[in-house]
């Protein structure tokens, strides 16, 4: 990361704030973010794309961080861990796992967390989700401590939340209290 | 962690611009799809090129449309997990859309393409591994070396096919339209593919996809594409396979396809199944075609699994899915 | 969540969620210093070689390149059991697995000292390699290690307990089988990673992801040469470790090397391959067993003889391989129990401890045999378990001593919650329930190396503010061992959790803890901290109880509140009690401290000490599964899993633990597989083809908190964090010869093996 030579600008709005930083053409996203942006949320598992540990959301998307060329990123919105909460408090999914106790170690959350928040928000609004669905929607996250139950747990509860508060008048959402 | 070797990195904002650069590069240049696959060969030292090109700005690489013909176009670019969530995709190409949404994990489908998927390089339990492991054994064929692990003696090699959309796209007789600086052409999937694994896709220097083009399926079209792995994610396929049924209004059936992949480097198309025209779907034709199928696709030890085992499960997924098409 | 009594028990989360889940918790790779180098390691591509010669004269020229070491620099050698020191930092003299490690090179940054790597040129003499077990204990023309004696045994044990020949001689139910357990790793998913620093004053800061902080620092100082005193070790957030990170490690001793040498921070980060390569887990065992029942089912003597296949260097082998032998003993009653244990050097990663340390893979033979007798005797297998029971506050046949044991309460939850008297024979053909159940200890009763010192101890400090730290060497993993003290310190104090600071595992800053593994720290550590807030608590009391003119034992401390019980509507904020108690007594602080029993724990024959606790906890599993009788598939439809922890501190946590557990338990018995090819290359070194479950793979587990008490316990509080481990295997073992009739001695439980099975049992049906 610090061979210069070949190092370009590139222009990323990260967790909403626009950011010029340095990239070589062979450096990763999760360099960038780790290394020259201090982003050290999204982890490093696996650096080929097995573990999910680095996901990131870029232009919305879950992504492996890993294997996304920083400099393709140029002009992209990247949302990382670290922009989930504000100063109001958590987001409504990290509350959830803090509750639930669906982090051990903690190396795996800050990616199954951008895969879940990418869930919650697209999916169908107006039922609760299956364990089924947050199970394949999490199913490039690996984690080694939980078994994967009170995550599940999590986002299933967090989803209940975000209906009731997103869509009124849903009888769906109501139920799922 | 493994850091990725020096390249140059070019983003043309026009095909007419990458075809260009590809040309000017030949040999040192590759295009730069979803990366899910390339950018780990490159961290494992099974290539080294110059200059990649990405195709992520190409607007001529994406879309799904339907053609004149009732055809089914699909940019080469398009991400598989639009591919298998795309409405059109689902109602002409069930098998291709299933097999964008099997392939890897979440992550993986929104940044692999389906041209990337097409073109993925074959794979190897001796070849995708770093090189202080490939060093051990002195290499082989594909890497480093001049040996085959997988057939002692073998010339050729026989790494696995292990992109999910190439065995439904050969069953449904797609052809990719190859793009260079020079020219354009169309060629089937199947030939795309290349016999000997180090040269798994048969793309002239400087060519690249630009998209798929899927034949309008008859009225009476049943497709599937069925994949076996341990996991429900993550996992590459360890024997994979579609099939493609097109039946008259009184269900005798007109023309059977079955691709198998996860054998050598390229798509089996099983052969001889023209006997079963005419027929309904029975039990019992159900029986037979596995049969066949199971005698003619050979899985090898390429890939992480008993090859004896793949080449019985293939012989009862077929089975199985055309048990559920009986009637 | 209200700092009361009620704490105990409660459903909170951890202390520190919210760093987790914002991505504040800074693991050892988030560190970052001033002209910091990054270092590799350089290894051996072949299974066992002679090094010749090794150059790094063309990887010194390279710009960028700062150091390089080798064998020569740190000849000293080391391991986690003193009698076993076989390891160095750099082979020295050869090496001994693909993946050994020769050199390492310190650069600017990863990528330069990548090229660095490559460019070192090592000559190595090619050796044969041993790589299966029996043909290494076989040999003695092939010594991968030198040692006195000629072969390649590690430890052998050999010890019998009552008369088992006779008892067999008249025995009416004999079964004998062979059963192979696999081997398996912890695959973390972080990996290891090293920071070192020297500070201008000479003072070595190792920050490590390690289980075992006080270990490595007693390792940096004997391989280095350094006087302890002179050397800080820090673990950050660790990632995940189930036994993966519990010795020290080559990138820790290089990187503590390499900043003294170039006077630079140096940090070195594992890639996935090397954590597989650095390994530790599971041993694979070959066992023989044979057991002998009388007619209504109850053991009358087991006999097994085991072989564990070492790997490369000795690690906790000595351990593991009495801990194969010596925890088979409970939880059923043994009148006569005999084996030999034998673990072997090959050419391949060492093994080590991997949750549920050695016990795992007799366990799975054990509870085999026990379905085998059900179904030879037409018992019920739960029943034959309560049957065979061993009791509480006794003694196992190898004398190990036995306290509280909630395995009847275990057995009866997962009867009911898996609807097993309903539901079992009556499902058809493809489906099927298995059960088994196992105990597991609270800790081992003594330090790797002999001492009388402290196994825990907490500081615990509390201020005018109200704030309370606890200091405590204790190595949270993701097991919540922070949690679980601030739990205990609130529950003594009346605090609530957020006013706890918890301070760990920093051997400047905090005093001793053995580290976590064994599941030790719940009841030792929970015991120091409970000792020390009594006392803090009771400094409280006295000061508020003066001012109130009161009597001591009259002023609770809960809620956040000082509370007269004779008179509930006197109360004072607890900051101002702790002002009250700091003008009475000075700094306001305690210390706690614990060490295991001594006395009745053990037989005092030699290794009689090793599978001694404090306390043992129970676990029984419920697994129901489908079996593809054309694929051989196996799916596990369900786990029920109940847990005797004695108390359960932290309910949220300890579920956790059972469902962890039960999650890595499957895992093992279906699909992960560590092992090596013919040339000792690993066959699975990525997380792709080392296929750990996936959400979408893992089954529905439902766990059951069971509480037995155990006296020896804080709170009657025992182990969560291994115990629920052992039986999930041998359940889903067994619940595949419900469903389908064939038994799946060898582990693991693949499709094609299943399938081999069930072709050879239609032939059989065919024959007849």
């Amino acid at each position: 990361m610090s061979e210069g030579s070949d190092a370009q600008p590139i222009s990323l709005t990260v967790n909403g704030e626009p950011v010029t930083v340095l990239a070589t053409p062979s450096e990763t996203l999760l360099e960038v973010l780790r290394y020259r942006l201090g982003l050290t949320g999204s982890k490093q598992g696996c650096d080929k794309g097995d573990c999910g540990a680095c996901t990131v959301l870029v232009d919305g998307r879950p992504v492996l961080g890993c294997l996304t060329l920083a400099t393709l990123c140029d002009g992209a919105e990247v949302r990382t861990v670290e922009g989930l909460s504000t100063a109001a408090g958590l987001h409504r999914v990290q509350a959830a796992f803090v509750r639930h106790g669906a982090a051990q170690c903690g190396f795996c959350t800050p990616g199954m967390l951008m895969s879940a928040v990418r869930f919650l928000e697209t999916r169908e609004q107006a039922r609760a989700p299956t364990r089924e669905e947050v199970a394949a929607a999490l199913s490039g996250n690996l984690c080694r401590c939980t078994g994967y139950a009170k995550i599940l747990d999590a986002v299933i509860d967090a989803a209940a939340e975000l209906g009731t508060r997103s869509v009124p008048g849903s009888n769906d959402a109501e139920g799922a209290r | 962690m493994m850091p990725l070797p020096r390249f140059a990195l070019a983003r043309p904002g026009s095909l007419e611009e990458a075809a260009r650069l590809l040309s000017d590069a030949g040999a040192e240049g590759r295009v730069l799809a979803g990366g899910t696959d390339l950018l780990v060969n490159l961290k494992h030292g099974l290539a080294a090129p110059r200059l990649l090109v990405s195709i992520d700005r190409l607007p001529e690489l994406r879309g799904v449309s339907v053609d004149d013909a009732g055809a089914l176009v699909v940019g080469a670019a398009e991400r598989l997990a639009d591919i298998a969530a795309q409405v059109l995709v689902r109602a002409r190409a069930p098998a291709i859309a299933g097999a964008a949404g099997l392939a890897a994990h979440p992550q993986a489908r929104n940044m692999g393409t389906l041209g990337g998927n097409v073109c993925l390089d074959v794979r190897c339990r001796y070849v995708n591994r770093t090189p202080l492991w490939r060093g051990s054994l002195g290499g082989c064929l594909k890497a480093e070396g001049d040996v085959c692990h997988v057939v002692p003696g073998g010339k050729n090699c026989m790494a696995a096919l292990s992109g999910d959309t190439v065995a439904p796209l050969v069953a449904l007789d797609a052809k990719a339209h190859l793009v260079s600086a020079s020219a354009e052409r169309w060629v089937s999937i199947e030939a795309l593919r290349g016999k000997d694994g180090r040269t798994p896709v048969a793309l002239q220097p400087g060519e690249l996809v630009r998209a798929v083009r899927i034949p309008a399926a008859p009225p009476n079209r049943r497709s599937a594409y069925l994949k076996w792995a341990v996991r429900h994610a993550v996992d590459f396929p360890l024997v994979a396979v579609a099939l493609v049924v097109d039946a008259g209004a009184d269900g005798a059936i007109e023309s059977l396809r079955v691709v198998a992949s996860v054998l050598g480097p390229k798509p089996r198309v099983v052969a001889g199944l023209d006997r079963f025209r005419g027929e309904r779907i029975t039990p019992q034709l159900a029986s037979a075609v596995a049969e066949q199928v199971t005698r003619q696709c050979v899985p090898l030890p390429n890939v992480l699994y008993d090859p004896q085992h793949r080449r019985r499960r293939l012989g009862v997924m077929v089975r199985r899915q055309l048990d559920a098409w009986v009637g | 969540m209200s700092g009361s009594p009620s704490v105990l028990g409660g459903r909170h989360g951890r202390i520190d969620g919210a760093e987790q889940v914002t991505g504040a918790a800074r693991f050892a790779d988030d560190l970052s210093l001033p002209r910091m180098l990054h270092a590799r390691i350089v290894r051996s591509p072949h299974a066992h070689a002679r090094l010749v010669r090794i150059d790094s004269s063309k990887a010194l020229s390279l710009p960028g390149v700062h150091a390089v070491i080798t064998g020569r620099d740190l000849p000293t050698p080391y391991g986690i059991i003193p009698w076993t020191t076989d390891e160095h930092v750099f082979a020295v003299e050869r090496a001994r697995y693909v993946g050994d490690a020769v050199a390492a090179v310190a650069a600017i940054d990863e990528a330069t000292a990548a090229r660095a790597v490559a460019a070192i040129e090592v000559e190595y003499e090619v050796l044969p390699a041993l790589l299966d077990p029996e043909e290494a204990a076989r040999r003695t023309d092939v010594q991968i290690h030198a040692s006195k004696r000629p072969g390649n045994l590690t430890k052998q044990v050999d010890l019998a307990f009552g008369d088992v020949d006779a008892a067999f001689a008249e025995a009416p139910l004999l079964l004998e089988n062979d059963y192979a357990f696999h081997g398996t790793t912890h695959a973390a998913i972080e990996p290891h990673c090293a920071l070192a620093q020297v500070d201008g004053d000479g003072l070595l800061t190792v920050w490590s992801a390690t289980q075992v902080p006080h270990y490595l620092h007693r390792a940096l100082a004997s391989v280095l040469g350094l006087p302890a005193r002179r050397i800080r070790v820090i673990q950050p957030p660790v990632g995940g470790g189930f036994g993966g990170k519990s010795e020290p490690f080559d990138l820790e001793l290089a990187s503590a090397l390499l900043a003294l040498r170039t006077g630079r921070p140096v940090k070195i980060l594992y890639t996935r391959e090397e954590v597989f390569l650095a390994h530790r887990g599971r041993h694979p065992t070959r066992i023989h067993a044979r057991t002998a029942f009388d007619r209504d089912g109850h053991l009358v003597a087991h006999d097994a003889d085991l072989l564990l296949d070492g790997g490369a260097y000795a690690s906790f082998g000595l351990v593991t391989t009495y801990y194969a032998g010596q925890l088979t003993s409970l939880p059923y009653r043994l009148p006569a129990y005999r084996y030999r244990s034998r673990r072997v050097y090959t050419n391949k990663p060492a093994c080590g401890p991997k949750r549920g340390h050695g016990a795992v893979q007799p366990r799975f033979a054990m509870e085999v045999q026990l379905d085998r007798a059900a179904v030879h005797l037409g018992i019920d297998p739960i029943e034959l378990r309560r049957k065979n029971f061993i009791g509480e506050n006794t003694r196992t046949v190898n004398e190990l001593r036995v306290g509280s044991l909630g395995l009847l309460a275990c057995l009866d939850a997962v009867e009911r919650a898996s609807g097993w008297k309903e539901r079992r024979g009556r499902l058809p053909r493809g489906r099927g329930l298995g059960v088994a159940a196992s105990a597991y200890i609270s800790g081992t009763n003594y330090p790797i190396y002999p001492n009388e010192m402290p196994q825990s101890a907490v500081q615990l400090c509390a201020d005018r503010s109200g704030r309370v730290r606890v200091f405590a060497g204790t190595s949270d993993i993701g097991q919540g061992s922070s949690t679980m003290l601030a739990t205990i310190v609130a529950a003594e104090l009346g605090v609530e959790l957020a006013d706890i600071r918890v301070v760990a595992a920093d051997t400047d800053l905090t005093p001793v803890d053995l580290g976590a593994y064994s599941s030790r720290i719940t009841l030792m550590a929970g015991h120091a901290a409970m000792d020390a807030a009594r006392e803090v608590a009771s400094m409280v009391r006295r000061a508020v109880a003066k001012k109130w003119e009161a009597s001591p034992k009259d002023v609770s401390l809960a809620g956040g509140l000082a509370i007269d019980i004779c008179d509930p509507s006197r109360t004072m904020p607890l900051a101002d009690a702790f002002v009250l108690a700091e003008s009475a007594f000075g700094t306001l602080g305690a210390v706690g401290s614990y060490n295991t029993p001594k006395e009745g724990i053990h037989g005092d024959y030699r290794g009689g000490t090793i599978g001694a606790t404090p306390a043992f906890s129970a676990t029984a599993h419920v697994a129901e599964v489908t079996v593809d009788e054309e694929t051989g598939d196996v799916v596990v439809e369900k786990i029920w899993c109940a847990h005797d922890c004695g108390k359960a501190l932290s309910p949220l946590l300890v579920e956790g633990q059972i469902e962890g557990s039960c999650y890595m338990g499957f895992g093992e018995a279906l699909m992960e597989h560590h092992e090596t090819d013919a040339a000792g290359r690993l066959v699975a070194p990525d997380l792709l083809d080392y296929r750990i479950p996936t959400s979408l793979d893992t089954p529905f587990i439902a766990s059951t908190i069971v509480e037995a008490p155990d006296e020896n316990g804080p709170y009657g509080a025992k182990e969560a964090g291994e115990g629920p481990l052992h039986s999930s295997i041998p359940a889903i073992a067994n619940a595949v010869f419900d469903a389908v009739g064939v038994r799946i001695d060898e582990l693991p439980i693949t499709p094609e093996k299943v399938l081999a099975a069930l072709d050879k049992q239609r032939e059989e049906q065919h024959r007849r």
